[in-house]
């Protein structure tokens, strides 16, 4: 197999195509997107190999599947890269799923959703630097922040340390002026988190920020008390985490929209919804027509329900497979529990690549949610024993 | 990040089993960041003929699993609870502060298997 002339350039001149590419997505979104395509595959080829080669658990996999690295050649044959069930991160094996000893790892990362077994995903070094740029480099792009004020409306770092959500929300904070996290102990006070917004009127560019649940109460509270805020040019409303409350109910996105648009003041493209998985590396986050878009260097396969082996046409839904070359300590091939659609046709945004939209957890998923639920979930409890919240959404 | 000790139990889980057998058991969980362990003890004769474990979450509370069998594993009921709780201190090695709490989960799950036994 050889790597396209881009990308061993690159290598020639003793520069990591990995880092290039995450810091370089604005100018890969620019490609046509065969291009785009090949640099991909090259990427993922690469990181398949690695993780073949160093690690039992999933060369055995990829034995068992007649599967090696001769047999991935180009992008045509992503698709029979074996797959690690995202299950795999919550069982008590996860051990098996390194590529670097233990010694190398420095970060872990968890996701506890409604079944309350943590998922934990290991990084090493290497990848938290690709990490940490490939989602400052996303946020750039798609919401162009770098100054203003978040109202964080979930708990902070310091609470939750090791929450991905929270970890990945937290560090859009670094690009702001000032921020403030309304969510302390499980418990959010929808007033202070009004007064704080009045705080900063006419000094900072306010956003709202946190999981669509908790803004949801934010909104259902100003609408319930008949208030309405008019936020700044500019002002976001950024959400990452699911849309299904704990109760299985779920949040309208075009509700959702309508409301912030009517007590907020924030019109529909001002409202980005983002995409991640603790699992891997990969953000797709909304543009201004409320799209996301995937992050270019990581390839989304969307597998047929009943016939895992086989991707559906664009439009069309299925299980969301990730190849993902920023993975270096864990295979980043990995077989989620969601249900996405490719969006079909060119983007009204000029940008290629590909384009998806979240469905829903699988039916078949232990989960039905992120770790936003479980908070949520502990939120309700606490405050039906304590009356501490006037507002139920 | 990790130590020795955390590094040797994570990477060689050699009590990560489960007992069919088993006369008890211990869970320890953490609500909000959703660590658990489970250990499963074979007791007879006033003796731990056998403890293994299955732990969910970061490496230090998988290691902590087996550091826990590792020295319950063929001792006396009475060694038990004869067991100053300074002896546990150092069972973990030097931790980050990120991973003190699977200390704490250790004790409990000394704490609980004292119980346990007190109760037979």
């Amino acid at each position: 197999m050889h790597a396209s002339p881009s990308i061993m350039s690159l290598k020639d001149l003793g520069i990591d195509p990995l880092k290039a590419v995450v810091s370089s997505v604005s100018e890969l979104y620019k490609l046509p997107q065969d291009t785009l395509n090949t640099i991909k595959a090259d990427l993922i080829i690469d990181s398949f190999r690695f993780h073949y080669e160093n690690n039992k658990y999933y060369r055995d996999a990829c034995n068992e599947k007649g599967i090696n690295p001769a047999h991935i050649q180009g992008y045509d044959d992503l698709i029979k890269i074996p797959l690690i069930p995202i299950a795999k991160f919550k069982s008590a094996s996860n051990h098996e799923l390194l590529s670097k000893p233990l010694t190398a790892i420095e970060h872990e990362m968890r996701s506890t959703g409604t079944s309350g077994i943590p998922s934990i995903s290991r990084r090493c070094s290497g990848t938290i630097d690709l990490a940490v740029s490939a989602i400052y480099a996303m946020y750039r792009e798609f919401l162009g922040i770098s100054k203003g004020a978040g109202l964080y409306v979930c708990p902070s770092t310091e609470e939750i340390p090791e929450m991905g959500m929270i970890k990945a929300l937290n560090m859009l904070a670094g690009l702001l002026d000032t921020h403030r996290f309304m969510v302390k102990q499980e418990r959010f006070v929808p007033e202070d988190a009004i007064a704080q917004l009045k705080t900063w009127d006419k000094q900072f560019t306010r956003h709202i920020i946190g999981p669509p649940f908790l803004i949801h109460r934010l909104l259902q509270f100003l609408k319930q008390t008949g208030q309405t805020l008019k936020l700044d040019k500019g002002s976001m409303v950024i959400t990452l985490g699911g849309w299904k409350r704990f109760t299985g109910q779920m949040i309208s996105r075009r509700e959702f929209s309508l409301m912030c648009e009517e007590y907020l003041g924030i019109p529909a493209n001002g409202i980005r919804d983002i995409y991640a998985l603790v699992e891997s590396n990969v953000v797709a986050i909304d543009d201004e027509h409320q799209v996301k878009h995937v992050s270019p260097y990581v390839h989304f396969s969307v597998r047929d329900i009943n016939d895992l082996s086989k991707e559906v046409p664009a439009g069309e839904r299925g299980i969301l497979a990730i190849l993902d070359p920023l993975a270096l300590a864990t295979p980043g091939m990995i077989l989620t529990e969601d249900i996405v659609s490719l969006v079909p046709g060119e983007s009204p945004s000029g940008r290629s690549g590909q384009r998806m939209e979240y469905i829903m957890r699988a039916p078949t998923s232990l989960e039905f949610g992120c770790c936003a639920v479980n908070l949520e979930r502990k939120m309700d409890e606490d405050e039906a024993t304590e009356n501490a919240c006037p507002v139920t959404a | 990040m990790f130590n020795d000790i955390i590094v040797k139990n994570f990477s060689n889980p050699e009590f990560a089993a489960e007992i069919d057998n088993a006369t008890n058991t211990i869970e320890l969980g953490n609500p909000v960041c959703g660590d658990r362990i489970k250990v499963q003890l074979h007791i007879e004769d006033g003796v731990i003929k056998k403890a293994n474990y299955a732990a969910w979450g970061c490496a230090t509370s998988l290691a902590t699993g087996n550091v826990f069998c590792s020295h319950i594993h063929g001792a006396a009921c009475s060694d038990i609870q004869s067991m100053d709780k300074a002896n546990i201190e150092n069972m973990l090695g030097e931790l980050d502060p990120s991973q003190h709490h699977c200390l704490e989960m250790l004790h409990k799950l000394f704490e609980k298997l004292q119980h346990t036994i007190a109760v037979q």
